[in-house]
């Protein structure tokens, strides 16, 4: 039992960070239409900044944490104006491409900033463990579950109550029926990219918590996407739970798969392809995702 | 208020769509705009409203003037910002969002977010239906109702002119006349000029004080409604009547067709 409840909480600090990455594709993709594949870059950079603040500069934590986070949210801000302001309306695979070059360009600018080497930002959760009915829990999962969950719960408020969030869900419904009603489709463009870049960003420093800050962190982006198609890319909630899905089944695969021998055939660390099975699951079955759209064409 | 000088638009940069049209709406009148598809009608106020962009329109000549002030290349929420709302084609209602958020995104322009209750007691007297469908999402409400919201949606945000793009397309014709009883009281009650485009040309003309007649992108004929009602060539075209002036049979149809009197 109390295995089961280590691997559920490990999935759940896991899947926390997948959701907010997931949430971040969503936030882009609905409003903009582009799928951002630089969404992992993101947090790679985040988690670099505040390494650079945390570590380096000597900073407190969350002073270094609010900084990077407010640079991550300026280099999305950047991003929409300078990039894809101008690809808006243009075809999905030139938009594509666009943010898998910005994703080797990010990478290679951290790279030459910082090197291609495992750092770890000085926290005060590092190693630390808090007692829990009985059980031991790690302080920096207790932290990224709390934070995760309380920026679920502002987004999902956000969008129901917030003229703001209002705005942006109109937007994107119909764009061009959101401009005829007097709202800025630019800024709203830009919006998503701060929001989006904002929990890259949270995720980053997360997820360096967990291992390392090291480029290599960019590949998490990938298994969020996975998440992210899981609960349909056009849906805000669905992303969320997509992201625990994804955490929790990957925890379980990792105590009672990995290593697991079956006659002659053993299997390695299946922890990391337990996402991209889902993923390719969910694309035959259920394109859609669990809590998207289905898009019915009339001809 | 809204004046348009003869405005050319070009469509992918080489239809013509308005060659050259002038037309004025007057503050607190209702013009009609009439012609058949593909006249240049919703061309018209697109080009007005500024979606140019993603429909891929094109100033190439003439000026929008509204209130003095040139509008030709403002952005859409520039020209909602100075009064003008456009209701577009096809009840364009946000299907996923619940009728008060619809109504919410109505009011977005309005930096005194305090009005928005009383704008929606406006809207809600006009068409109670809407406040007893608050929380359901725009998408399942009927097409009278939904073209009820985006009327509503414009008159949030305080409109100066609503430009309506076939408020009658697919509509059962008690729901027409409804509606165009609604449009007619706003027009009067709120004091905001209406520009009505229209192909249902009787019933447009039944409210509108003036209409203007546009055909392949041009202005054939304009005059106020009395007057057009009158005209021998928008009763046989526009309004399917005969000479006597009643309903046309078609088994009385003549077999060479009456040619039209302008130069289209």
């Amino acid at each position: 039992m109390e295995k089961i409840i280590e691997i559920v909480f490990s999935g759940f600090y896991t899947g926390a960070i997948y959701a907010l990455i997931a949430l971040g594709f969503v936030l882009i993709f609905k409003s903009t239409g582009i799928l951002n594949f630089a969404q992992g870059e993101l947090c790679m950079i985040g988690a670099f900044i505040c390494y650079n603040f945390a570590t380096l500069f000597n900073w407190p934590y969350l002073l270094s944490f609010m900084t990077a986070v407010a640079i991550g949210v300026l280099v999305g801000v950047l991003i929409d104006i300078l990039i894809f302001r101008r690809m808006v309306g243009e075809p999905i695979y030139s938009t594509i491409m666009m943010t898998i070059g910005l994703a080797s360009i990010l990478t290679s600018v951290t790279g030459l900033i910082w090197g291609h080497d495992f750092f770890s930002i000085r926290s005060p959760f590092m190693g630390r463990t808090t007692a829990l009915a009985g059980m031991v829990f790690s302080r920096a999962a207790l932290w990224t579950l709390g934070v995760s969950i309380v920026l679920f719960a502002l987004f999902i408020l956000f969008f129901r109550k917030a003229r703001l969030g209002v705005a942006l869900r109109g937007t994107a419904e119909d764009a061009d029926a959101a401009g005829l009603m007097g709202i800025n489709v630019k800024k709203m463009h830009m919006v998503a990219w701060a929001l989006g870049s904002f929990v890259a960003v949270v995720a980053g420093i997360f997820l360096a918590e967990q291992s390392f800050v090291y480029s290599g962190m960019r590949h998490t982006g990938i298994k969020a996407m996975s998440a992210a198609i899981l609960g349909g890319l056009d849906s805000i909630g669905g992303a969320i739970i997509g992201g625990f899905v994804v955490g929790i089944v990957e925890s379980f695969a990792a105590s009672y798969l990995s290593g697991l021998e079956i006659g002659s055939f053993h299997f390695g660390d299946v922890k990391d392809v337990i996402a991209f099975a889902i993923m390719i699951v969910v694309l035959m079955i259920r394109p859609y995702g669990i809590f998207g759209k289905e898009k019915v064409e009339r001809v | 208020m809204l004046k348009i000088t003869n405005l050319e638009t070009t469509y992918k940069d080489v239809i013509l769509a308005l060659r050259g049209i002038s037309l004025q709406v007057p503050s607190s009148k209702i013009v009609t705009l009439l012609g058949a598809n593909g006249a240049g009608k919703t061309t018209t106020i697109n080009t007005v409203s500024g979606i140019r962009k993603s429909l891929e329109l094109k100033i190439e000549d003439g000026t929008i003037e509204f209130n003095g002030e040139i509008i030709n290349e403002k952005e859409p929420s520039e020209v909602v910002s100075r009064g003008i709302l456009q209701v577009p084609e096809g009840r364009r209602v946000f299907a996923e969002l619940t009728v008060e958020e619809n109504l919410i995104i109505g009011s977005y322009s309005l930096s005194n977010k305090r009005k928005f209750v009383q704008n929606m007691d406006t809207v809600v007297g006009y068409f109670p239906i809407l406040k007893e469908r608050r929380r359901q999402p725009a998408g399942y409400l009927s097409g009278g109702e939904q073209q009820m919201l985006v009327i509503g949606r414009a008159l949030m945000a305080e409109p100066k002119l609503i430009m309506m793009d076939e408020p009658s397309l697919g509509l059962a014709p008690i729901l027409v006349r409804e509606i165009f009883r609604i449009i007619k009281r706003i027009n009067a009650a709120e004091d905001v000029a209406i520009l009505l485009v229209e192909q249902n040309a009787s019933v447009a003309l039944s409210i509108a004080h003036y209409g203007y007649v546009l055909e392949n992108g041009r202005i054939v004929m304009d005059g106020p409604s009395e007057v057009l009602r009158q005209d021998r060539d928008i009763r046989e075209f526009y309004l399917g009547l005969t000479e006597v002036g009643t309903k046309k049979s078609f088994r009385e149809v003549k077999h060479y067709k009456r040619r039209k009197r302008w130069l289209s």
